[in-house]
């Protein structure tokens, strides 16, 4: 079984157009952080992909590594999300604007 | 011998530290002040002794020190490149003599305080004898200075002591604004002064005034060297920086057209007036003359505006002098009229002469002033001479002491202003045979000798003689020792000092008793009278009148037979029991004179009807255009800012937004740029 390196590609643009969809358009914190993690294992699918096409494990280890990064962030996400909360007693992102200019 | 000369800057020294003790602990002390100031005064004036008898027992004649560089150039060291500013002392005859005048006059000063000031009760009395401090601190720092900067900043120093001590009574409304008249008035004369500073320092890269590396010797050799300096040729540069200097000394010694803050000055205490008149200030101006004598040497134009500058006031402020009612504006005028005749002995390269009537002139105006001090005593505090009288009975050693200043002052013999103001005039007319210009302010200075005849004794006449014209003059305020001493002492002085240089006598019978003339001509190479003579053998012709005996004569006896009708017009007037006001007979003239020529009108003139629509179209100038500028680039970015920050709106989606669209874009570009759509 060879599936050919255009669906992967395709799959992953479609993953990380998802993702970017739901940045632009979602307001829930939460929801954000979702999308930013689908749009981590969009680049991921990248990784595996082209790893797997040219034959070479640097891809994969990169992609193990990527996906660390991503639980990292989730934690920290997560953090800044409760403390979001907390101060607004809502997880609107378009709520805290107060530390601009 | 010449170690002593390490304890030189204690001269100064010693004043400031009164001044530092006054300011700090006055109010504690038993006189406020007052016998720290004294200590002081009389530390310097022995120091300044014992310099002046190292001065003449030295084997050098002079001593010379840089005690501290406090900037270099790059190149210092190299003659004529780097510039050096240094703090230096040097004590040569000139400076010695003057330093002795100084801390002597300022001693003399400080004790009749004691009765002046602080007998009656004054307050602020720290302040007082601080000032007096500080004043004659700047001064002898000034009169040893040896190099053109540190000159310039006692210079000023001296200016804003004359300022505090002029305006001391502050409560008053006219002594504020004197103050401020002769600090504004004397620091326009500065202004240029400075910029000659400036001028001198960037020509010849030193302003050292002795030695081989001084600015004098540097315009010599450019002088000889024939060379240009600055587009000119370098006679007329050492001019024109000459002349620049010239506008601090006709600031300082109060010389036409900067006189009009002189007797304004009258406002502070008598005893600063004194101080002011015979030993620092004014004088401060006369003597930067003589110290850089070399300098003007050099340039005839500079030394004929100086002689005729000299001339013109001497006689100009002996006519103003004639009509004044108040015992120390007559003493103001004569002071101006006296130093113009200094800038005449000067200008005309008689620098003995110069010196001469600088020293003679302290012992007398400072003799002349503390007897106006104690008269006003005893008047209590009445000036206008028309209340005196009769005074002479009253108070001997005022009277006897005032009259022997007063026949100094003028001129008569054989006090001692008649000899110094007589060899002024003699050398005034040996030049002026074969210089009109000379001749002219010659003949100014002659006549301005009748009319100081006459001011002097009417004065005298007026204050002393005849019956006694208001209840204070009839019983007047007993005058104690602190008035009585320095009386005396500057009495005796303005009696003998003329034997220092009897030159007439000296060339009518040949003896060498110029004492003066040998004693400055001393001192370092380039600032003797010798040096200044072979250099004034190229400016100055010099004429007789037949020969030099019938020369001598004729001089004498016109400024004498001059001095005798001023003085006896003013007996035959005044000397009466009941004197009678003679201005009226004067007419028009009387009301000229009586306004100062309008001096003061014209300068206010000037400031208010020239100067401050100027200073105002300036102002708008730099509101409008050069601050409108500068705002204009501010509010433009400020706007600017202002629009794009609003990009900003803290809306995470919107960045994200702006991120992607700048993305696509920059592909876009990318891709039309490399061919992609092709």
């Amino acid at each position: 079984m060879n599936v050919p390196i255009e669906y992967f590609v395709l799959l992953s643009m479609a993953l990380f157009s998802i993702g970017l969809f739901g940045i632009l358009t979602r307001r829930n914190a939460l929801m954000f952080l979702m999308s930013v993690e689908i749009m981590v294992n969009a680049a991921n699918i990248n990784l595996i992909a082209f790893a797997l096409y040219h034959g070479n494990l640097t891809g994969q280890v990169f992609a193990l590594f990527v996906m660390a990064l991503a639980a990292a962030e989730v934690a920290i996400g997560l953090g800044i999300i409760l403390v979001l909360y907390r101060n607004f007693r809502d997880v609107d992102v378009t709520v805290p604007t107060t530390m601009r200019w | 011998m010449e170690g002593l000369f390490d304890y030189a800057p204690a001269i100064a020294l010693f004043p400031l530290a009164a001044f530092v003790i006054a300011l700090a602990f006055g109010p504690k002390l038993p006189k406020k002040g007052a016998i720290p100031g004294i200590v002081a005064t009389g530390g310097s004036l022995l120091l300044s002794l014992v310099m002046l008898a190292a001065v003449a027992g030295g084997e050098e004649g002079y001593y010379h020190e840089t005690l501290f560089t406090w900037a270099a150039g790059d190149a210092a060291g190299e003659v004529g490149e780097g510039i050096e500013f240094t703090f230096g002392i040097l004590i040569d005859p000139l400076a010695a003599l003057m330093l002795v005048i100084v801390s002597l006059i300022a001693f003399l000063v400080h004790v009749f305080s004691l009765e002046y000031m602080n007998a009656e009760g004054e307050t602020g009395l720290p302040r007082y004898y601080a000032g007096l401090g500080l004043f004659t601190f700047s001064m002898l720092a000034f009169v040893y200075a040896d190099n053109l900067l540190m000159a310039f900043m006692f210079f000023e120093l001296v200016g804003l002591c004359s300022f505090l001590l002029i305006g001391f009574w502050f409560r008053t409304r006219s002594a504020p604004s004197a103050a401020k008249k002769a600090f504004l008035v004397t620091r326009f004369g500065d202004y240029f002064f400075l910029i000659g500073v400036v001028a001198i320092a960037a020509t010849f890269g030193t302003l050292q005034f002795a030695g081989d590396d001084s600015f004098v010797a540097a315009a010599e050799t450019a002088i000889d060297d024939g060379g240009q300096l600055f587009g000119f040729d370098a006679e007329t540069w050492v001019t024109i920086t000459g002349l620049l200097v010239l506008g601090g000394v006709i600031g300082k010694s109060a010389q036409f057209p900067l006189h009009t803050w002189l007797p304004d000055a009258m406002e502070g205490p008598t005893t600063v007036s004194a101080l002011i008149h015979a030993a620092t200030m004014v004088a401060a101006g006369v003597y930067l003359v003589a110290r850089m004598f070399g300098y003007y040497a050099l340039s005839p134009t500079a030394l004929a505006i100086i002689a005729f500058v000299g001339g013109f006031t001497a006689l100009f402020a002996a006519t103003m002098g004639v009509v004044k009612d108040d015992i120390k504006q007559v003493l103001a005028y004569s002071t101006i009229s006296q130093y113009g005749y200094m800038m005449l002995g000067l200008g005309v390269g008689g620098y003995v002469a110069g010196v001469f009537h600088l020293m003679n002139h302290a012992f007398f105006k400072a003799l002349l002033f503390l007897g106006a001090g104690a008269v006003i005593i005893l008047m209590h505090h009445e000036q206008d001479m028309w209340k005196m009288g009769g005074l002479k009975n009253k108070a001997p050693v005022t009277y006897y002491t005032f009259l022997a200043g007063a026949l100094a002052l003028a001129g008569i013999i054989p006090f001692s202003g008649f000899w110094s103001k007589d060899e002024i005039l003699y050398d005034a007319l040996i030049v002026g045979t074969e210089q009109p210009l000379i001749m002219a302010a010659y003949a100014m200075g002659l006549l301005a000798v009748f009319f100081t005849g006459f001011y002097t004794f009417r004065m005298v006449f007026l204050t002393f003689h005849g019956e006694p014209r208001s209840d204070v003059a009839e019983d007047p305020h007993p005058v104690g020792w602190a008035v009585k001493f320095p009386l005396i002492a500057l009495g005796v002085l303005a009696v003998v000092a003329g034997i220092a240089n009897l030159a007439p006598v000296a060339k009518l019978t040949g003896l060498e008793i110029e004492f003066l003339n040998e004693w400055l001509s001393g001192g370092a190479e380039g600032t003797t009278y010798a040096a200044y003579t072979d250099a004034l053998a190229a400016v100055y012709d010099t004429g007789y009148i037949g020969t030099e005996s019938t020369t001598v004569l004729i001089a004498a006896g016109l400024s004498l037979l001059l001095a005798f009708s001023g003085a006896g017009l003013a007996w035959k007037l005044y000397n009466v029991p009941e004197p009678v006001a003679h201005k009226e007979r004067l007419g028009s003239v009387r009301e000229t004179i009586e306004s100062n020529y309008y001096q003061d009108e014209y300068q206010v003139w000037l400031a208010e009807g020239l100067t401050l629509p100027l200073a105002r179209a300036a102002d708008r100038f730099d509101q409008t255009v050069i601050d409108g500028t500068v705002n204009g680039v501010s509010s433009v970015s400020l706007f600017g800012s202002d629009r794009v920050k609003r990009v900003q709106t803290g809306i995470v989606t919107n960045y994200a937004a702006l991120i992607v669209t700048g993305f696509i874009a920059l592909v876009i570009v990318l891709g039309v740029l490399g061919g992609w759509f092709l």
